[in-house]
């Protein structure tokens, strides 16, 4: 059996073709009652009064319930120490932003129970909004949590006397402040949860990337028995990490199903959606670099300021801004660094989780910089890249922070792209010379399978998974990752078969069923392959050796002169053989299970202050060429390259497809998506009418390159790929349009790059001529 | 004549071949008829605004947003659903193509794709450029629509 490697068809696949698929929304149990919320219509107010009467009077509605209800029901924990802790409620006293659920209301269907909703009336008394980081910083601001200090939810100044130093003596010293805008991930499928209590045991259809996470919360926050709770994650479309946090309607929902002892149902609507899922991004990066007679970076000062909403999350958002600021340096040979990383709460929608986390935001800045380090030294940028690229051969290379790369092929993945990129830039000029084109690069490196606190506050980076071999001879593979898109489902079908010596068809895959699945983390942080595939590696071991022994009893044989092939047969007797079904029959119950903890994973800081925060380091190199028209603004991509290295592939075709659909993201937060907020903290962007989600007349083709550099370490040697794509897209444009506007004197120092923001830099910079 | 919202009425309409009959609140949208009355769920529900088109359908040869229209507004209608599209046997062409070109990931928003698609003319759309204007009235946040594109292609016959 040859899986690994080759593009099988997704598992998934027929079932979604066909609309069979099985989403949360999909669900439909007897008696089932739905859920609207009301939400705060202010950013900042403490709710003085919700008056329920009128539609509670209302035929067809059985409860509606405030924060005042909900005695006995825990708020989210927080376990985060390097954060003040912020206690997130399921409904809200005090609401930090428009979009805050303060009631639920429950009825037959959705229809009335949003006629009841509509006739709950809420008393604010409202407070002063915060609606920038700026105003938030501000000496005497109103403070969103009234017992801190400030409005900061965390705050880490570092200082490193040899970054100083090399400041100091350095013959060019460049900065910039680069901001990348408040956008999300906007699944296609909304959230949404289902809720059934019966015979004493609670189930759960949840929208969630981690069904055991919800779980361990649920236990916590409504005070049952944890082995009382089951949490399903059936189809779930689309996550890219909003859908990793539990959110307070997750857990109202069960509690609802607890408290009126009937199915109750919520689907989150889109208008909900855009305020009430956690935006992402929204972080201004103030970086400070020593540059060297050759354009090279020698070092680095990084600081950090997110604007992380309302901070009401779990978990909470601050840890992008603190990945940004640990891989600060990206792919380079920067060997003095310090980040500094401040978040702070304002009256909006908390941010958390979005593909890339952290990394899109620091490659943006970070390679804003190098063209413009370059450029001061009078060094082209592609020179610049390569002369502080890191090489095969330095590899491992530890970074200040301490993150560990160990391996990877970012030379190699740069020249790929460079060759393309200079050569559809010429062939661009020589088309038409009335087009103003620019060129631009990024070079990306990515820590995935990182350590993630459990529920419980403990930190873990493992995942588990569990063989058995049914009486029919097939072997049912259950994982404790979600999938959400990417495939999962197949991959771990691939993994099985081919460590067993079976044809895919004879593996079954249970997912996100946490009374099917051993408990494991979930489908997230690009950790699926690598933590699924260690623990399926050792599971098959295992139970490879389970078989051929009962085989051996079968046959009269002696294991080692058995080969696992379909079923099992005596080496060089092809006919003396028995079926899995047959080893099923004799011996029931064969199974094995195993635990995978990746190796090298730092859980804390060491007393320098250093963490290898990741189980390995995927790398790519992106680069962009660009057609800016000065007059309306618009940026027009011509020609977009990628040449990504995971590692060993698995399944080359659904890396093409992350990839393909992380650059498509990448691009819309580079270009167009976008979650504005006035002053009042009022959102600008509550529909997909005005949320300008890219479509298929947006993105280009994307050149795709893939590079196989194994995971040393690691038992396949794959690593993920789920975020890589976009990572890049954001700083590759911006310095494409930058090169391409650079006689304008036009630096791009913000996402998204909106026609308007191009018409008003170009205005800018020629007022300043 | 102005109807009560919650007042109701009676649509018959014929779905995939098959006639339904239900009586419904006039402000029942033709989705939420389809999904939740009929128990047709392979029909998707993105935004609700008719500009994510998850949730579309063919009624009467046209493809059209079913939670952009009432229920009622369907009655005497004829409508195909991606349920219609392969019911219990191999899958079509198109879905087919889906599959091969890997042009869905989660497949939320596959259905309303196919749709479009199968109420699509291939002449009214001759090049890729056609195809992505054909495809940009969806919203898919995995494939970065270059697969589709692909499975497009291969199901017109156009490799």
């Amino acid at each position: 059996v040859t899986l690994v490697g080759a593009a099988v068809s997704r598992l998934e696949d027929d079932r979604l073709v066909r609309g069979a698929g099985h989403f949360v929304a999909d669900v439909r149990l007897d008696g089932m009652v739905e859920v609207a919320f009301v939400r705060s219509r202010v950013p900042h107010a403490r709710v003085r009064s919700v008056d329920t009467v009128a539609a509670r009077a209302l035929e067809g509605v059985l409860a509606v319930v405030t924060a005042a209800d909900l005695a006995g029901v825990a708020p989210f924990p927080d376990w985060l120490d390097y954060a003040r802790p912020v206690a997130a409620p399921l409904l809200c006293e005090h609401v930090r932003y428009v979009g805050a659920p303060i009631a639920a209301v429950v009825a037959a269907d959705r229809y009335l129970a949003e006629d009841a909703a509509e006739l709950v009336e809420v008393g604010y008394d409202e407070l002063p909004a915060v609606a920038t980081i700026a105003a938030a910083l501000e000496p005497g601001a109103p403070r969103l949590f009234p017992d801190w200090p400030d409005n900061r939810v965390a705050d880490h100044q570092a200082f490193d006397p040899e970054v100083e130093e090399a400041l100091r003596a350095a013959p060019t010293v460049v900065r910039g402040t680069y901001r990348s805008g408040r956008h999300s991930a906007v699944p296609v499928e909304t959230r949404g949860a289902v809720a059934e209590h019966r015979d004493g045991r609670l189930t759960v259809w949840s929208t969630t990337q981690s069904p055991h996470i919800e779980r361990t919360t649920l236990a916590l926050v409504l005070g049952v028995p944890e082995e009382t709770i089951r949490v399903v994650a059936p189809d779930v479309g689309g996550g890219f990490g909003v859908k990793s946090h539990v959110y307070p309607e997750h857990a109202l929902v069960p509690w609802l199903a607890l408290r009126l002892g009937r199915p109750v149902r919520w689907i989150e609507d889109r208008g909900e959606h855009m305020t009430a899922t956690c935006h992402a991004r929204d972080q201004v990066h103030e970086l400070e670099a020593a540059v060297d007679g050759d354009g090279r970076i020698t070092a680095l000062r990084s600081r950090i300021v997110c604007d992380v909403g309302s901070g009401e999350l779990f978990f909470p958002g601050v840890a992008p801004s603190f990945v940004a600021g640990a891989m600060c340096t990206g792919p380079y040979r920067i060997d003095k660094a310090e980040s500094s990383v401040t978040c702070v709460v304002t009256n909006k929608t908390p941010s958390g989780a979005y593909r890339g986390f952290g990394l899109p935001e620091a490659v943006f800045a970070l390679e804003r910089l190098v063209d413009r380090a370059a450029r001061a030294a009078g060094v082209s940028p592609v020179d610049a890249r390569r002369r502080m690229l890191l090489e095969a051969g330095e590899l491992p290379y530890t970074t200040p922070s301490g993150a560990r790369i160990d391996s990877g092929s970012h030379r190699e993945a740069f020249e790929l792209v460079v060759a393309r990129c200079e050569e559809a830039l010429a062939a661009a000029r020589a088309n038409d010379p009335a087009v103003r084109v620019g060129v631009g690069y990024a070079n990306v490196v990515e820590g995935v399978a990182p350590t993630y606190y459990r529920a419980t506050g403990r930190w873990k980076a493992d995942d588990a998974c569990t063989l058995r071999l049914d009486p029919d001879g097939r072997v049912v593979a259950s994982a404790g990752v979600s999938g959400s898109g990417q495939g999962v489902e197949t991959m771990v079908a691939t993994l099985a078969a081919e460590a067993l010596g079976l044809s895919l068809e004879a593996v079954a895959v249970e997912l996100g069923d946490t009374d099917a699945c051993p408990y494991g983390l979930g489908g997230w942080g690009s950790r699926s392959t690598v933590v699924a595939g260690g623990a399926i590696l050792e599971a098959a071991a295992v139970l490879r050796a389970k078989v051929l022994a009962a085989a051996g009893r079968l046959l009269e044989a002696a294991p080692e002169d058995l080969v696992l092939a379909g079923g099992v047969h005596v080496a060089g007797a092809e006919r003396r053989r028995v079926t899995l079904a047959e080893i099923a029959d004799a011996e029931p119950g064969l199974e094995a299970g195993a635990v995978y903890d990746p190796p090298g994973v730092d859980h804390e800081l060491d007393e320098d202050g250093r963490m290898n925060a990741s189980a390995t380091y995927v790398n790519g190199a992106h680069g962009a060429v660009v057609a800016v028209d000065v007059e309306t603004g618009a940026v027009r991509i011509l020609d977009y390259a990628v040449a990504h290295d995971c590692g060993t592939v698995l399944n080359p075709a659904l890396v093409a497809g992350q990839i393909h659909g992380g650059v498509a993201q990448g691009i819309g937060g580079a270009l167009y998506e976008e979650l504005p907020y006035g002053s009042d903290g009022q959102p600008r962007v509550r529909t997909l009418a005005d949320y300008l989600a890219p479509t298929a007349t947006e993105i280009p083709h994307v050149a795709f390159e893939q590079l196989e550099t194994p995971g040393p370490e690691l038992p396949l040697g794959a690593k993920g790929t789920g975020e890589a794509g976009a990572i890049g897209p954001a700083a590759a444009i911006a310095n494409a349009v930058s090169d391409a506007l650079a006689d304008l004197g036009v630096e791009i120092t913000e996402t998204p790059i909106t026609p308007a923001a191009v018409r008003r830099l170009i205005r800018e910079a020629r007022a300043a001529l | 004549v102005i109807f009560d919202p919650v007042e109701e009425l009676d649509v018959e309409l014929t779905v995939n071949g098959r006639v339904h009959s239900r009586r419904v609140p006039v402000r029942r949208l033709l989705s939420d008829l389809l999904r939740d009355d009929l128990g047709l769920t392979g029909t998707h529900v993105g935004c609700e605004q008719g500009v994510c088109g998850a949730c579309t359908v063919v009624l009467d040869g046209e493809a059209v947003r079913s939670c952009l229209m009432l229920a009622v507004q369907a009655d005497g209608a004829e409508l195909a659903t991606v349920e219609g599209l392969a019911p219990a046997g191999p899958l079509s062409p198109l879905q087919q193509a889906f599959a091969d070109h890997h042009a869905l990931q989660c497949g939320f928003c596959t259905p309303g794709l196919l749709m479009t698609l199968s109420a699509a003319d291939p002449a009214d759309h001759p090049d890729d450029d056609a195809i992505r204007e054909l495809l940009a009235g969806h919203l898919c946040r995995c494939t970065g629509y270059q697969n589709l594109v692909a499975a497009v292609r291969a199901a017109w016959g156009r490799e």
